[in-house]
């Protein structure tokens, strides 16, 4: 069927419209973390998470249980709900309710301290029969309620049995409610609620999890889809329409139909998808809704799709022509052969066999569709047993009595109920998330109001400039404990060099850089010229290695080649299989040396200068220019605030991680280098920074770098807390001692920083010392057991972009994004404008990513790692056949606390606005609480919170937190989340004989 | 050696296999009854336990070996116990320790005990932490039974075991609808062939007198002779076939296979890589001299397996999950190595399950790392290795081409065709029978219980 032009616009404008529901994540191989509400963005937080929970049937909230297990621990305090209940209901505070015995503000308080019972009649009825519930006062009563409910009565008996034949009676005035909710516009849902056994998704979703898991797959099957090069639709058409055709009962009509999708009138993919939606009888104005429920309905595959059809250069192995459309196209052809079926299964029986005329099936499925839409049940609300068992819990915790409760007349009786119904189960979690994460900010903000900054080393040793990673909080605090000379900062970890990369030993150039760019750029790792014979000798035996690696472990799933593996060779697995399960540390190092061996490790160049200005094959330059270098490297000094007062040593630390068995390996690694590891960055930045033409350039535009300065690049490793130097034999003699030692202190940090690592890890001892720590890591990273390599960002809680001297001397445990930036050399904004243009987003996507992947697991997270399946080299699905697991892995968040990213900024809040508004995307997510915003007014050190009426001042709760001598003393022995603490400081050593400022 | 020195032999032996057979047993016990009443064992502990359990009983069949090694592999019975005996009719637990078991028992608790010490990392914080590792030593248990069984009755009681534990394993996510789903298909084709297995039990006793496999062949393995006539040979065999084909996930009961991925990967590896799946080739590999008087078993049991090895061939080339592909590769070696029994080559085919369980339960216990490997193989070899293994095929005719990739992707139709003709005529029995009682209680008078419907999920199983 033909459609017009407008019609086809529209429709595609729905489609991608959908599209904005679906997860944004690519391949796993470059796993990032975002919003996974991302298509929610434009609306309030505390609602979003309400209608994303409709959508995608997750949680909105943790469930009540875990927020009150954080209330009688004292996560939540009675304070934090106080005060979230006072702003919540503002003036309605003082409704009366039950005749000016209680107001609302009490009913709320008293459900959100005590647990009630709301259960089904039936369930009401086994309690009366089974128990004496009715016939005693809750155990959990304060003494003064306990007593006023005593006080007129005989006995406890008796008060509680008069107090439920009230309840009887009061519930009995009124009728159950009947709410006649939004019928669903799927067919699929009408149907299920029709026949709770028919489920259309789950005879479509296994034939159409094989079809796009065939059609994506990367690699892992060893025979492609044929023909697969001209599109989702074609290809299958060819498979399933070649003439074989044995499926399933529901399915007979789908080759067919697949044919003529393809067939040379039927148009694109979006006429097919008009057709289907026409014939399914979805009248127009529904298709949106429609459109995306169906896209949701399998959003893990549907959103692979999309990734592939927007960015087909991020795809692992082979580019495809991946399209949206074509996927929806073919899910409404299964959808509609499943609802044909399925409707005869309803007695609703279409013509049975044979041709089926599209006006016929059209015309009887749209009448299905309303017939099933005016069917659909409507939800009945309690009985009136449950609801004078729910009153009879509530009286009790008002303390009001039989007589109160007789006392009320209708309307009263009615608005007490009603009071209590509204004051529902998502009601009272979203009031316990604003407790939880109240209590985190009072905290935090608490102890950053205490703050008198920390004097700044004047003679800085050495400057480390890492990434704003949660995970470096900690390694630059132990750093900065141990060396009082060292002064560190944080900037996003691609240290503004965007490029694609091409690593010696990598058989393709990556993209190294946030998600949203784009490189323009190639850098390539090339060997010495030195080493070109040993590169040439050792690339030959990789590759012969290689080959005889891929025959084995290809060739062993075949027939033949297999048969004579397995049978004549397999035992020579034991010793891989016995090492690496029985002793996986020294396994590890085994095969490393024995790499080694053949492999010497050598000295490597990176292509960094333009050779020639032609463009590559993806369209990308060779190298980067003088100028591109200095803007770069002006560009990253100045976020950071380095444009002066350089030490002797400048070392750049990018940061990734290194583990084994773990398809979500990217995701620990660095979030700014869009999944991949920082360390060619932060070399690529060393080198521009060093080169004597940049720094020249650099000084005739006003920022010099003295001679005496040298730079230098790194990679830690977050998993083995190990850092690894770029081009050391390139620094000159005269700073090699201060390499020397600062490598040394680099070496002892990251023994404390594993040791503090190792305290969240259920499995180690708690009195580990630093050295054994570093063992432990080290062994998590090559242990192919091991589900929990590192936590990733699993504290993170915070970001504070300021100066570093502010937070130098507070323990945050981990959980605050670092990013530096210098108020007092930002004269108009812009620099706090291109550093929250960067980090707003990047830092509330982890923050959000892992709060709702916390929040709930299985809806939004990808569930245990343990049944995960790799699929296509792309995703992992759970066992052999389920929609594709976006989110972060339920072993990754379990430690994780859900709160909302509190970002505090070093400047005043006038500042702040009015770069706000010219960062509409930052506004949004500040605006709509995604992100809760303080400002940190630079010379005064005074807080204010922004909140729905723009920025107010905060008032501490508390000006005492607690002080420390290290950080170890702490953390040592304790598991948990900790609350910041302030570490007193020796005083840092002026060496007197160097001069280093400028 | 003198007749003492052969005394104390034996009863070395014998505590040592009986030992091998309570290892598993013991430590079963220890950590089933304290979370029946309700403590479970802590993670280190139940990992410890289970550990020793399966250390010891591999070093003790290691001495087993060596002893055994060092008199020629000559069969040591244990006799355990006798369940009953009437008249001339009895079913002894005897347990024999010769060429085939007592290796074959190295390796089974050795890779036990690796699982284990893989399991323990693997599965830490799971709320079915403990559950597992019951079902481990169940397992175990079950294998060392069938494997030490000296009579089929003992072997029945382990292949029972192995059934149980594997379908539990299977579901072990039982909140996930697919889960259940596979872990109750592979249950109903256990069930099925476990008919097999029993049968048989029942045909020996009838034959013989009882279950003992000293009754039915004799001589040091592999040259068995078969002492019983060639018609009861010919019966026992077949239905012994029937048996293994279910276990080893022969054609056409092999669909339960690759939808058994759905438990914990290290019970993948164990049941479905290595252990499991061999259970049928064991079988058969013990009751080779009876096929040696059938050659009728013989033949069918080389056409199912050349079957089965070109179906999971062809099938295994296009799976796109890592965990089918590998499901598909076992069931192609699984198929292979019952086609050799069928021709009489019991060593190699000894070696070949070993061989193959080995690299096979490496190969999906390191399922996760797949991305990496790959990414490493491309580096090495300068571009990935591409996807053009099957360079035959393109000499096709284009629609045949696409024609055997939907079959292959289909997975054979192996689904379709069982639900057709097998799952559907049976549901329909059973419904009507249903529907009769249904109609003959409300005669009666009682009310009859309302259905309760299934919770729809969103993973959406196939059903």
């Amino acid at each position: 069927m033909a459609i017009s032009t407008e019609q086809r616009a529209e429709l595609e404008r729905t489609i991608a419209a959908a599209a904005r529901f679906l997860p944004a994540q690519g391949p796993i191989d470059a796993f990032v973390a975002q919003n996974t509400l991302q298509g929610f963005e434009d609306q309030p937080f505390e609602e979003a998470v309400v209608r994303a929970a409709w959508l995608y049937e997750s949680q909105p909230f943790l469930p009540e249980s875990s927020y009150r297990t954080e209330l009688s621990r004292g996560r939540i305090r009675i304070v934090d709900l106080d005060a979230v209940l006072t702003a919540e209901l503002g003036p309605r505070a003082a409704e009366t309710l039950a005749g000016g015995r209680v107001t609302l503000a009490q009913l709320h308080r008293a459900l959100l301290l005590h647990p009630v019972r709301q259960e089904s009649d039936a369930a009401v009825r086994w309690t009366l029969t089974e128990s004496d519930v009715i016939e005693r006062l809750r155990g959990d009563l304060p003494p003064h309620v306990r007593h006023r409910l005593l006080a007129t009565a005989g006995g406890e008996r008796e008060a509680a049995s008069d107090l439920w034949h009230a309840c009887v009676e009061a519930s009995s005035r009124s009728r159950p409610s009947v709410i006649y909710p939004t019928p669903p516009v799927r067919h699929r849902d009408l149907i299920l609620a029709a026949d709770p056994t028919l489920d259309t998704d789950a005879l479509v979703h296994p034939l159409l999890i094989r079809m796009v898991a065939a059609f994506l797959d990367q690699g892992v099957a060893a025979w492609p889809m044929p023909g697969r090069e001209r599109g989702m639709l074609h290809a299958l058409a060819g498979v399933y329409g070649s003439g074989v055709a044995l499926l399933e009962p529901w399915s007979q009509d789908v080759p067919m139909r697949l044919r003529r999708a393809v067939a040379p009138n039927a148009g694109s993919g979006i006429d097919v998808i008009a057709a289907e939606l026409e014939t399914l009888g979805v009248p127009a104005d529904a298709w949106p809704d429609y459109v995306t429920r169906s896209l949701v309905a399998l959003r893990g595959w549907a959103s692979m799709v999309r990734q592939l059809e927007l960015r087909p250069d991020r795809a692992p192995v082979n580019r495809l022509p991946a399209c949206l459309a074509d996927f929806l196209a073919t899910r409404l052809i299964l959808d509609r052969a499943a609802v044909e079926w399925a409707s005869q299964r309803l007695g609703h029986p279409l013509a049975a066999t044979g041709q089926r005329g599209v006006n016929v099936s059209g015309h009887r499925l749209a009448a299905l569709w309303t017939e099933l839409r005016d069917r659909y049940p409507p939800q009945r609300g309690a009985g009136s047993l449950a609801r004078a068992f729910l009153l009879h819990q509530v009286s009790q915790l008002l303390g009001l009595t039989a007589a109160d409760i007789r006392a009320q007349d209708d309307n009263e009786a009615l608005s007490l109920e009603s009071a209590i119904t509204a004051f529902d189960s998502i009601t009272r979690r979203r009031l316990f998330h604003l407790a939880y994460e109240r209590h985190h900010r009072v905290e935090v903000l608490d102890a950053l109001a205490a703050q008198t900054p920390a004097p700044a080393p004047r003679l800085p040793l050495v400057q480390s400039v890492f990434c704003i990673d949660d995970r470096c909080e900690s390694m630059r605090r132990h750093l900065e404990e141990a060396e009082p000379d060292v002064e560190t900062f944080g900037t996003a970890g691609f240290f503004a060099v965007p490029m694609y990369y091409r690593g010696l030993d990598d058989w393709h150039a990556i993209p190294l850089c946030p998600i949203v760019m784009r490189p323009s750029h190639t850098v390539t790792e090339v060997p010495h010229d030195d080493e070109l014979p040993h590169h040439r000798f050792r690339q030959s035996l990789r590759r012969m290695l290689g080959r005889l690696r891929g025959t084995v472990s290809s060739g062993s799933t075949t027939l033949f080649r297999g048969g004579v593996l397995t049978a004549l060779g397999g035992a020579v697995a034991a010793i891989p299989l016995v090492a690496r399960v029985a002793f996986p540390r020294l396994a590890s190092l085994a095969a490393r040396r024995a790499a080694d061996l053949a492999r010497r490790p050598m000295n490597t160049l990176l292509t960094l200068e333009r050779r020639g200005e032609a463009l590559l094959s993806d369209g990308t330059r060779a190298g980067f220019d003088v100028d591109e270098m200095v803007a770069i490297v002006r560009r990253l000094l100045e976020d950071v605030g380095l444009t002066s007062g350089f030490a002797r040593l400048v070392a750049v630390i990018g940061h990734g991680s290194t583990s084994l068995n773990n398809p979500h390996e990217s995701a620990y690694d660095c979030g700014a280098c869009g999944g991949g590891r920082g360390g060619p960055n932060a070399r690529a930045f060393a080198l521009m920074a060093n080169d004597s033409a940049v720094r020249h350039r650099l000084a005739a535009t006003g920022l010099a770098i003295p001679d005496s300065t040298v730079f230098v690049g790194g990679l830690l490793d977050t998993c083995t807390s190990r850092v690894t130097w770029f081009d050391t034999e390139r620094i000159p003699a005269s700073h090699a001692d201060d390499m020397r030692r600062f490598r040394a202190s680099c070496v002892a940090a990251g023994a404390l920083d594993a040791q503090e690592r190792c305290r969240r890890f259920d499995s180690v001892p708690l009195d580990i010392s630093p050295a054994e720590a570093l063992r432990r890591v080290e062994e998590r990273s090559c242990d192919l057991a091991q589900v929990r390599p590192e936590y990733g960002h699993a504290s993170n809680a915070v970001c504070i972009v300021g100066r570093r001297r502010l937070t130098r001397n507070l323990f945050l445990d981990r959980r605050a994004f670092l990013v530096s930036y210098d108020p007092d050399s930002d004269a108009d904004g812009s620099i706090l404008e291109r550093t929250l243009a960067a980090v707003g987003p990047v830092s509330s996507g982890i923050n959000l990513a892992y709060l709702f992947s916390r929040v709930d697991p299985i809806g939004y997270g990808a569930g245990s790692k343990l049944p995960h399946n790799i699929a296509g080299l792309i995703g992992v699905m759970d066992g052999q056949a389920s929609d594709l697991r976006t989110g972060l892995p339920l072993q990754g968040v379990e430690i994780h606390e859900p709160v909302r990213l509190l970002m505090v900024i070093d400047a005043a809040p006038e500042r702040i606005m009015a770069v706000l508004e010219r960062l509409p995307a930052v506004r949004a997510l500040v605006v709509n609480r995604w992100i809760q915003l303080v400002a940190w007014q630079p010379h005064s050190h005074s807080l204010y919170v922004h909140g729905s009426g723009g920025f107010g001042p905060y008032v501490p709760e508390s000006a005492v937190i607690p002080v420390v001598s290290k950080s170890a003393s702490w953390y040592r022995g304790r598991r948990d989340h900790l609350a910041p603490a302030r570490i007193a400081l020796p005083p840092p050593l002026a060496t007197p004989g160097r001069n280093t400022a400028p | 050696m003198n007749a003492t020195d052969q005394t104390v032999l034996h009863h070395v032996v014998a505590l040592l296999v009986s030992w091998e057979l309570m290892a598993p047993a013991v430590t079963l016990g220890c950590i089933g009854v304290p979370a029946l009443i309700g403590r479970p064992l802590p993670e280190r502990l139940t990992t410890r336990l289970v550990g020793a359990g399966f250390t010891t009983g591999f070093l003790a069949a290691l001495a087993t070996l060596t002893m055994l090694a060092q008199r020629g592999f000559a069969p040591e019975i244990v006799h355990l116990g006798t369940m009953f005996s009437v008249g001339h009719h009895a079913a002894t637990v005897d347990l024999v320790a010769d060429g085939l078991s007592i290796p074959y028992v190295c390796f089974t608790t050795g890779l036990c005990a690796l699982v284990n010490a893989f399991a323990g990392k693997y599965l830490h914080r799971e709320p079915g932490f403990t559950r597992f590792f019951i079902l481990l030593t169940l397992f175990g248990t079950g294998m060392n039974l069938m494997v030490l069984a000296g009579s089929i009755d003992v072997l029945f009681a382990g292949w029972e075991f192995i059934g149980i534990s594997s379908t539990l394993l299977i579901g072990f996510f039982h909140e996930r609808r697919n889960a259940v789903n596979a872990a109750l298909r592979a249950f109903g084709t256990y069930r099925i062939c476990d008919v097999g297995l029993l049968t048989a039990g029942v045909v020996v006793h009838r034959a013989v007198g009882s279950g003992d496999f000293e009754q039915l062949f004799s001589g040091v393995w592999p040259d068995g002779r078969c002492l019983v006539p060639a018609t009861t040979a010919l019966i026992v065999s077949l239905l012994l076939v029937f048996a293994a084909l279910g276990k080893s996930a022969q054609v056409p009961f092999s669909g339960w296979l690759p939808r058994a991925m759905e438990g914990p990967t290290p019970s993948s590896a164990i049941f479905y890589g290595a252990l499991s799946i061999h259970a049928g080739a064991y079988l058969l590999l013990r009751c080779e001299p009876l096929l040696d008087a059938a050659p009728l078993s013989r033949w069918l049991l080389v056409a199912i397996g050349i079957g089965t090895a070109l179906h999971a061939a062809v099938v295994g080339s296009v799976q796109t999950d890592l965990k089918s592909m590998l499901a598909y590769a076992s069931m192609t070696q699984a198929g292979i190595i019952l086609a050799e029994i069928g021709m009489g080559l019991r060593v190699v085919a000894l070696v070949h399950v070993i061989s193959h369980a080995i690299l096979r339960s490496l190969q999906i216990l390191r399922s996760p790392s797949a991305m990496h490997d790959r990414h490493e193989l491309a580096a090495a070899l300068g571009g990935h290795p591409g996807q053009s293994r099957w360079s035959l095929i393109r000499l096709l005719p284009d629609a045949v081409v696409r024609g055997l990739y939907q079959v292959a992707l289909e997975r054979g139709f192996e689904e379709s065709v069982v639900q057709r003709w097998i799952v559907r005529p049976v549901v329909a029995v059973l419904e009507a029978a249903s529907a009769a009682e249904r109609r003959w209680v409300g005669f009666i008078g009682a009310e009859p219980a309302a259905d309760v419907p299934p919770r729809p999920d969103r993973d959406g199983g196939a059903s």
